[in-house]
C-alpha cells in the first residue's frame, strides 16, 4: 500500500532522512522506532505531503504521490496525527474533530453560505462521522468545550479523533501515546488494536519499545536518518546495532536533549 | 446548529431559554434598527448610513483576520473598488442595481486575482502587501482620467430598485442595514460550515489544516475575496447616497478605523464588528462635534479622530483583549451567574503562530 523508495531529504547540512526505503502491506501496522532525532517525523512529513524529498520516490496505492499536496494526500485517505498537540484554537473539541471530514464532502462557499441541501445533509453526516470518533477515543463527554481549554492528554486524543474522522486508509500517528497517563496509553492501545482488527493500515512512531511490541506486525528502526534494522518486534529489540543506537540515545537525553 | 458558534463562543451548548433571549434580542434590535431611520433627522441618518456601510466591511475584517486568521490592512481599497465600480457604472448609464450588484463582484473579483500573489504571505508581510496595494490603487486611480482622477468622479445618479429611486435618506437607511443583516447572515452560514471550519483551522496552523484535507491556498483567496466583496457592497451603497467619488475618500486611515472597529468590538466575533462600528462611530462624531465647537483650534476635530483611534485600540487591547462584545458577554452570564468564563478565544490572535508551514510541524 505504501512504498517509500530511496528517499533523501535534508536540512542544511543535516541529512535527516538517508536513502530510506520501506514498505507497508495493506492493513499493516508498522513501528517506525529510533532515537530523538533519528529522522522519524521527517519521514512522516515526507509521507504526509508536508514536505518534498531531495530524492527518491513514494508510492502510495500503486501511485506516485511526489507531486500531491499534503490535502490531495488527505483527500486520497493519508491521516497524520502529529507529534505535540495540534488542536485547531477557539474551536470545540468537537469542531476540532470535524475538520477531520474534510476529505469525504464536498460542498464549499456557496452551499454553505446558502445553506443549500447539499451542506444540510453533508452537515449531519460530518455530526455523525465526528461523534463516533469523539466516543471512540472517550471524549464525548468534552465535545463542546473549547479545544484548548482541554488537558494535554486529551489534546492529543483529540487529534486522534480528528484523524479517524477523515475515515482514513493510512494512519500515521507520531508518538500518540507521548503526554497520555497510563490508563489513556492503555486506551489508545485498545483503540489502535481496534483499528487493526478493522484493517486499517497504520504507521506508528513511538519510543516506548513495549507498547510497540505488542501493536505492531513489523518495526522499522532508524538511527541517522538511515533505516538500521527492520523486522518483528523480536528480532528487532535483540539487534545489537539497535540495542547500541538506544544507549546512544540516552546519551543525548543526559546531555540535556 | 448556531450553538456552538454564536456571538460568543459558548463552552456548553447553550440551553434553549438562552437562545430564546437570544432571538428575542436579535429580533428586538432589528426591529429598533429598521425603525430608527423614521426618527433620525438628516445629518443623523448619514451617520447611520455610514455606520451602516462600515459596519458591512468590519464584519469581512473580523472574519478575515478573527476568523481565518489573515491580515488586511488595505480593506478601504475594496470598499472603494465597489464605490468606483457601482459609481462608473451607474454614470455611464447601467441601471443603477446592477451597478450595485456588480461593486462586490468586481471588488471580490480583484481581491481573488491580488490575493493569489500576496496571500502566500504572512504577518506583517501580508499586512504591508495588503496596504501597498491601497496606496498604489489610489494612485493609480488619481490619474485615470474616466475615473475623474484626482478630483472625482461626480454626478452619480441616484440608487434605483425595481423602478423606484431612492430620493430620501430613510430610504438609503433601510437598504443599507438589510445590507448588513444580508453580510451578517452569509458569514454566520459560514463560520458553523465545512468551509468555515476550515478557515478557522488554517488560523492556528496552516500544516495542520492542509493534512486535515483543507486545501489551505484556495480557503485563504476565497475568504479573502468574500471579505472584499463585503467592503465592495459597501462601497456601491455609499457611491449612491453620497453620489461622488474621490482617491481621498479612502485614505488608509479608513482601513485603519476598520480595524480598530473590528478589534474594539471582539475580532473573530459575529457580532462584534457591528458594536465596533457603532461604537467608533459614535465616539469619532461626539469628539468631532467637540473639536468644531467655536474656540477649538481649527485641527481640533482631526486630531481629535485621530487619537480616538489610537487610544481606543490600546485601551481595549489592554483591558479587553477580545474585544467589548465577548466582555459584555462574559460580564451578562456572570450577573446570571451562569458558567465560566469562556477561555480567551483565538479571535484575537491575528498572529499566525505557524508561519513556517514548509517546515516539519514539530520542528524543535
Ligand atoms: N525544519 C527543519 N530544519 C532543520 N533541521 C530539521 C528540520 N526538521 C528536522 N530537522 C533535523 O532533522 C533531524 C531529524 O529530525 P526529526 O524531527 O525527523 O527526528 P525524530 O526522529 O522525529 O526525533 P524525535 O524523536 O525527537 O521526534 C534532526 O537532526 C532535526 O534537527
Ligand atoms: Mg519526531
Amino acid at each position: 500500500m505504501l512504498d517509500v523508495e530511496g528517499v533523501s531529504r535534508s536540512f542544511g547540512g543535516v541529512y535527516a532522512v538517508q536513502n530510506v526505503s520501506l514498505s507497508v502491506a495493506e492493513g499493516e501496522v508498522r513501528a517506525i522506532i529510533g532515537p530523538n532525532g533519528a529522522g522519524k517525523s521527517t519521514l512522516f512529513n515526507l509521507v504526509g505531503g508536508h514536505l518534498t524529498a531531495d530524492s527518491g520516490t513514494i508510492t502510495y496505492s500503486g501511485r506516485p504521490i511526489d507531486g500531491a499536496s499534503a490535502h490531495r494526500r488527505a483527500h486520497d485517505g493519508i491521516a497524520t496525527v502529529f507529534q505535540g498537540a495540534r488542536i485547531f484554537r477557539g474551536m470545540t473539541a468537537r469542531e476540532n474533530v470535524m475538520v477531520g471530514a474534510q476529505p469525504w464532502t464536498r460542498h464549499g462557499f456557496v452551499a454553505a453560505a446558502l445553506r443549500l441541501p447539499r451542506h444540510r445533509s453533508e452537515e449531519r453526516a460530518i455530526r455523525e462521522q465526528a461523534e463516533h470518533a469523539l466516543e471512540r477515543v472517550g471524549l464525548a463527554d468534552w465535545a463542546d468545550r473549547e479545544a484548548e481549554s482541554l488537558p494535554l492528554g486529551q489534546q492529543r486524543r483529540l487529534q486522534v479523533a480528528r484523524a479517524l474522522c477523515s475515515q482514513p486508509r493510512l494512519l500515521l500517528l507520531d508518538e500518540p501515546a507521548s503526554g497520555l497517563r497510563a490508563g489513556e496509553r492503555t486506551a489508545l492501545a485498545e483503540l489502535i488494536e481496534d483499528l487493526r482488527a478493522g484493517g486499517l493500515t497504520m504507521l506508528l512512531i513511538e519510543h516506548d519499545v513495549r507498547f510497540v511490541a505488542r501493536l505492531a506486525d513489523r518495526v522499522t528502526v532508524l538511527d541517522l536518518g538511515q533505516v538500521i534494522a527492520e523486522g518483528t518486534p523480536q528480532e528487532v529489540t535483540s539487534d545489537k546495532r539497535v540495542i547500541k543506537a538506544y544507549i546512544g540515545d540516552e546519551d543525548e537525553h543526559a546531555r540535556g536533549h | 446548529m448556531t450553538a456552538e458558534v454564536g456571538t460568543v463562543r459558548t463552552v456548553r451548548r447553550r440551553p434553549d431559554a438562552q437562545r430564546a433571549v437570544g432571538l428575542g434580542l436579535g429580533a428586538l434590535v432589528a426591529v429598533l434598527t429598521l425603525l430608527a431611520p423614521l426618527v433620525l433627522d438628516r445629518s443623523q441618518l448619514t451617520v447611520y448610513i455610514l455606520t451602516g456601510t462600515a459596519a458591512m466591511v468590519t464584519i469581512g475584517v473580523s472574519l478575515l483576520m478573527g476568523y481565518a486568521g489573515q491580515v488586511s490592512l488595505g480593506q478601504a481599497a475594496y470598499y472603494a473598488v465597489g464605490g468606483y465600480t457601482a459609481g462608473l457604472l451607474a454614470v455611464h448609464g447601467t441601471p443603477p442595481l446592477l451597478g450595485l450588484l456588480a461593486a462586490p463582484l468586481v471588488a471580490g473579483g480583484l481581491a481573488g486575482l491580488v490575493g493569489i500573489p500576496i496571500l502566500r504571505l504572512r504577518g506583517h508581510y501580508l499586512a504591508f502587501a495588503t496596504l501597498a496595494f491601497q496606496l498604489i490603487l489610489l494612485a493609480i486611480v488619481g490619474q485615470v482620467d474616466f475615473l475623474g482622477g484626482d478630483i472625482g468622479l461626480q454626478g452619480i445618479p441616484q440608487l434605483s430598485l425595481l423602478g423606484i429611486q431612492l430620493m430620501t435618506a430613510q430610504a438609503y437607511a433601510w437598504v443599507t442595514w438589510v445590507g448588513v443583516a444580508v453580510v451578517l447572515l452569509i458569514t454566520r452560514n459560514i463560520i458553523a460550515s465545512r468551509p468555515g471550519r476550515g478557515l478557522r483551522a488554517l488560523a492556528t496552523s496552516e500544516t495542520a489544516a492542509e493534512s486535515s484535507g483543507v486545501p489551505v491556498t484556495r480557503y485563504k483567496i476565497v475568504v479573502f475575496a468574500l471579505s472584499a466583496a463585503f467592503a465592495g457592497l459597501a462601497g456601491g451603497i455609499y457611491a449612491f447616497f453620497i453620489g461622488y467619488l474621490a482617491p481621498g475618500s479612502f485614505p488608509v486611515l479608513l482601513s485603519f478605523q476598520f480595524i480598530v472597529m473590528a478589534v474594539v468590538g471582539g475580532l473573530g466575533t459575529l457580532w462584534g464588528p457591528v458594536v465596533g462600528a457603532v461604537v467608533i462611530t459614535l465616539i469619532v462624531q461626539t469628539l468631532n462635534d467637540l473639536g468644531t465647537r467655536p474656540g477649538m483650534p481649527s485641527y481640533a476635530s482631526g486630531v481629535f479622530s485621530y487619537a480616538v483611534y489610537a487610544i481606543l485600540l490600546v485601551v481595549v487591547l489592554l483591558f479587553l483583549p477580545r474585544g467589548l462584545l465577548p466582555a459584555m458577554a462574559d460580564l451578562v452570564r456572570r450577573a446570571f451567574g451562569r458558567g465560566r468564563r469562556a477561555p480567551a478565544a483565538a479571535g484575537t490572535a491575528v498572529t499566525v503562530d505557524d508561519s513556517t508551514t514548509r517546515q516539519p510541524p514539530d520542528s524543535p
